[in-house]
């Protein structure tokens, strides 16, 4: 790269790293070297985070993550987590129904119930 | 764009033959349609085109019944939307498509711009009163699209390094895309309901 493309790339960056092409290029490669680890480690945060949101989404009807994926499983309905975070985000009717589906592909189970309130939660 | 002009029942539809309980709606659903979530990519098979989500039709989506009046008086020149969304698989991914706006899809051989598209594989479609879940796919849901455009996406910049060897490799690369809009979702009102509460 020559040093116009250098000095573009390196548009923020601290102190004399922005100015000064020896130091610019150094912190230039590694800024691309980060973004090429980067977008390796981002698709797994996504599904990190997309978990998270589908268990916090389930547990506040009474079901974990790990059960109500079981279910879907079982069920042959093969939304992934991206849309089931966004679903049970903005759609939470939709989202209640998925659940129940879940729970009830397990003939054992009782009928699934929203989680008891404890403290300050009974008031609201 | 076609004018959606087709007003919604809040009448829940009677339950078919699979175990679902019907029971009447009383709240607005969909709050999806307040968001843009053009860019949900979902790979999927080389199936038709998607529209994308225009920005001003993304303002205009109805969040409640109001709207859905027949004295519009604030947007008088906008046609009626539908309030439906679907789950649709293309290019191996799943994105959440609404009528009227665009997503940009892996790149879709074969289509050339201003073709018309039919998506086949629709997982999930949701209404304000009630949701079609599919096991894994809606039967006879499709969802029709145009082909806006065919580019390549943004230059991302793949640089490899090896630190104290001299290895230094400094590569572009643009992926090839396809935007496409979405004009309609059909064919899901024979298939088992969830009529939500």
């Amino acid at each position: 790269m020559n040093k116009k493309e250098v000095f573009k790339l390196a548009k923020g960056f601290r102190g004399r790293a922005k100015n000064c092409i020896r130091i610019a290029r150094e912190r230039v490669e590694k800024a691309l070297q980060y973004s090429y680890r980067d977008r390796r480690n981002k698709k797994r945060d996504m599904r990190s985070l997309w978990i998270q949101r589908i268990n916090a989404g389930t547990r506040q009807h009474g079901l974990n993550y790990g059960n109500f994926m079981h279910g879907l499983m079982k069920e042959n309905i093969q939304l992934n987590r991206k849309v089931l975070s966004e679903i049970s985000m903005h759609e939470p009717y939709s989202f209640k129904a998925l659940v129940d589906i879940s729970h009830n592909a397990f003939p054992g189970n009782k009928a699934a119930s929203a989680p008891k309130k404890e403290g300050l939660a009974i008031l609201v | 764009m076609a004018a959606l002009s087709l007003s919604y029942s809040l009448v829940p539809k009677p339950s078919h033959n699979q175990t679902q309980t019907a029971i009447s709606l009383s709240r607005p659903n969909l709050s999806f349609l307040s968001h843009s979530l053009s860019h949900l990519s979902i790979t999927a098979r080389k199936q038709p085109v998607v529209p994308k989500a225009t920005d001003t039709e993304a303002a205009f989506s109805v969040t409640d019944a109001e709207i859905k009046s027949p004295v519009l008086v604030s947007e008088p020149a906008e046609p009626k939307r539908e309030e439906v969304f679907a789950v649709v698989m293309v290019g191996g991914r799943q994105y959440i498509v609404f009528p009227g706006r665009y997503i940009y899809t892996q790149r879709l051989k074969g289509a050339s711009v201003n073709d018309k598209v039919t998506l086949n594989k629709v997982l999930l479609v949701g209404t304000k009163t009630s949701a079609y879940i599919g096991k894994p796919i809606v039967p006879n849901a499709t969802v029709e699209a145009v082909v806006e455009e065919q580019t390549l996406d943004k230059k991302v910049i793949v640089f490899k390094y090896k630190k104290k060897k001299n290895y230094r490799r400094n590569i572009g690369h643009r992926q090839p895309i396809t935007r496409i809009r979405i004009t309609s979702i059909t064919g899901y009102q024979d298939s088992p309901v969830t009529t939500l509460d």
